[in-house]
């Protein structure tokens, strides 16, 4: 107590130097603002009027209304889990085929290409310039019955191996599941390659050289530091194309058939056709909660929590 | 560490090495003995190919001619993976995914040595270089300094019979520069092989090697040790590019005993005769160098007392810069702008300033003489000494 009074005329002087008021302490909050508006309004928002779909009973006519029926989402994943099962397969596929097709690009767009860099990257976008919609219906001509495709791999007697694998049915390639995973594969392989690139292009080249110096052979370099180095690359690379490869419809729709619809396609006929809208919503949610288990065991898998 | 230092150091040739990269020349026909256990200091301004040579060395360059020998064994084809040199790089290049200790063991993982092993050979080499308890770190946790003897532990994993050092210690400030200038030397002493370390410091290279090699143009100028090198540069190129010289244009005029006298805009020198590398018939032109620190300075007025039998050139201070261990003056005189003279401050003479008359005297031992067919400001800052395809053509 005899400190405390002691010491409070010592401490008495201090609101007199009080310190200058810190300017622009709200700005960063300002500024943030209208991102948190956005997100607000068009992701937590239907978020909520996802959930609360999804949990409705009722009919169009007669309206829906909130009755908690969480019954939908067992019903919709009894209904529809071949589905989700295709869903998860193709866009895997689709993913596993993307690094296969795109790694080896990015190596050489990054180590290789020299004064021919900016061209490879240019065409690697190009695609992009023309829609996704009209991109796809063109794989429709391209793996058409009778077309060139489907005539050169059917001489080879590809088709043969590949409909014995059920990938394909008889001399057909479109409206099979390889052509849907042609397709996931095709549009979603930029996703792929920017990533890898980006992550290969920050190795220093010296490191291959180091590796070479401690008795590395160059293939041993690849395995023991540039692939390891690059692994934040193929971690964005698979979830840029995983992610959107299995929630994708339009693949499914133009390549594919009834027998190689994906979760992507029920979501949409439930919504536009059937008007089923707490099937649809619970459908989406059920994807959206699946894609989020599987990235999360995935990137712990690989640890690189640090490095995406 | 016994194993290490029994390890048998090698001997290095370069053989008529030349290199072009588009229009530049970046090896003229570079020879080079490097005798067993050497430090070799290849020392040159940036681009005179002393980076080339040594990456050759290591395998990463080939020569459009010439060879490479190590041990008298012609190694220019074999790819760099099978060569036994190790590398110290210019930004260590370690691998960013490995903590310092499976850097270090990364070279005997690639000869498939048992982990156990590997991690004790590690270890060791980890305190030969004083970062034993630093093993399980990161490259981005370390300093500059640590980074740089991790690389040069990782270096020496494979017991290579040379170890090449790229500009080792360029990214450190000065202060760590020099205590990992000893350390290297250390190092070296211990593990007894041979260094080839490239530098464009000239301190660092006269500090650190047995033998330095000045290079320009592709081509060792001048290969000696640093005292040698110093004291009596063979070209102006070495003269201006290791320390300070003043150079004067001079008539030889007669010969007297061991030395020979030249006339210098009025005045005349002596030059003792071992120590120029010029022909010197009467009537010839000569280049004469003297180092600053070499000179002592009078004031006009008190020339009297300068003793008999020194070289003495008369001018005018220009500037003094006072930089605490030494005074340094630039004195303006008919024979050579500029002269330079580091003075020691012991007695410092308050009438030594700007715009006093001035004498300036030498011991004529201290005078080298070079050959006077070339250009007096070779190796000053700014010249770097390319040569490319187009000056050679145009010759």
């Amino acid at each position: 107590m005899a400190t405390a009074t002691s010491e409070a005329p010592a401490l008495a002087p201090a609101p007199a130097t009080k310190p200058p008021r810190r300017r622009g302490r709200w700005t960063p909050y300002w500024l943030l603002l209208p991102g948190l508006l956005w997100l607000f309004v068009f992701f937590a928002l239907p978020m909520v009027y996802q959930v609360s779909t999804s949990v409705q009973t009722g009919s169009l006519e007669e309206g829906y209304k909130v009755t908690w029926h969480f019954a939908t989402y067992w019903n919709a994943l009894a209904d529809y889990w071949p589905q989700f099962l295709r869903s998860v397969l193709y866009a895997g596929s689709a993913t596993v085929l993307c690094l296969l097709l795109g790694y080896p690009l990015a190596y050489l767009i990054a180590f290789r290409a020299g004064r021919w860099r900016n061209l490879i990257m240019i065409l690697v976008i190009a695609p992009f310039f023309t829609s996704f919609l009209i991109r796809t219906l063109a794989w429709k001509t391209i793996l058409a019955d009778g077309g060139p495709v489907v005539g050169v791999l059917n001489s080879l007697h590809v088709l043969d191996v590949t409909s014995r694998l059920g990938i394909t049915a008889g001399d057909r390639v479109l409206a099979t599941p390889l052509a849907v995973v042609c397709g996931l594969t095709y549009n979603f392989l930029p996703f792929m390659i920017l990533p890898l690139y980006t992550s290969l292009e920050r190795i220093d080249g010296r490191l291959h050289e180091a590796a070479g110096d401690l008795y590395a052979r160059p293939f041993t370099t690849f395995r023991k530091v540039t692939f390891p180095l690059s692994m934040p690359g193929v971690v964005s690379g698979t979830l840029l194309t995983f992610i959107p490869a299995s929630g994708d419809y339009v693949n499914a729709d133009l390549l594919g058939s009834t027998d190689t619809r994906m979760v992507g396609n029920v979501i949409q006929t439930q919504f536009l056709r059937i008007l089923d809208y707490p099937t649809a919503a619970a459908l989406s949610f059920i994807l959206m909660a699946a894609i989020l288990v599987m990235v999360t065991l995935y990137i712990r898998k690989s640890g690189t929590e640090d490095l995406v | 560490m016994n194993d290490m230092t029994l390890e048998k150091a090698a001997t290095v040739e370069f053989r008529g090495l030349r290199r072009e990269f588009g229009p530049t020349v970046a090896l003229d026909g570079l020879d080079l003995d490097v005798r067993p256990g050497e430090l070799v200091a290849l020392l040159g301004p940036s681009g005179c190919g002393k980076t080339t040579a040594l990456r050759m060395l290591a395998g990463f360059e080939h020569p459009d001619s010439g060879e490479v020998l190590v041990d008298g064994q012609d190694v220019t084809e074999v790819p760099a993976h099978r060569r036994d040199a190790g590398m110290v790089f210019q930004s260590y290049s370690l691998f960013p995914h490995l903590s310092a200790v499976d850097n270090v063991a990364f070279g005997l993982r690639m000869r498939k040595v048992r982990t156990a092993e590997r991690r004790a050979r590690a270890a060791e080499l980890l305190d030969l270089v004083g970062l034993g308890d630093k093993g399980e770190r990161f490259p981005h946790q370390l300093s500059g300094g640590q980074q740089q003897r991790v690389a040069v532990a990782r270096a020496l994993i494979n017991h290579p019979k040379v170890l090449l050092l790229d500009e080792p210690l360029g990214a450190l400030d000065l202060k760590l520069r020099r205590q990992m200038q000893l350390e290297l030397k250390r190092i070296q002493t211990e593990v007894g092989i041979t260094f080839v370390h490239v530098t464009h410091d000239q301190e660092e290279a006269m500090t650190m090697a047995d033998t330095v090699a000045v290079m320009n143009g592709g081509r060792v100028e001048q290969l000696g040790s640093p005292s040698d090198l110093y004291e009596n540069p063979r070209t102006t190129f070495v003269a201006n590019f290791l320390g300070t010289s003043n150079l004067i244009e001079a008539e030889v005029d007669t010969r007297s005993g061991d030395g020979i006298v030249l006339k210098a805009g009025g005045g005349k020198l002596l030059l003792p005769e071992a120590r120029c590398s010029a022909p010197t018939t009467t009537g010839g032109k000569v280049l004469v160098g003297v180092r600053p620190e070499k000179i002592s300075l009078t004031h006009a007025d008190a020339a009297g007392d300068i003793p008999a039998g020194r070289n003495r050139i008369t001018g005018k201070i220009a500037a003094t810069s006072f930089i605490g261990v030494s005074t340094q003056y630039v004195v303006d005189s008919a024979v050579c702008p500029e002269f330079e003279v580091y003075v020691q401050n012991i007695d410092r003479d308050a009438k030594l300033a700007p715009g006093a008359e001035v004498v300036l005297h030498w011991n004529p031992a201290h005078t080298f003489g070079l050959h006077a067919d070339q250009s007096l400001l070779a190796g000053t800052t700014g010249s770097a000494g390319v040569g490319t395809v187009d000056d050679e053509a145009a010759v």
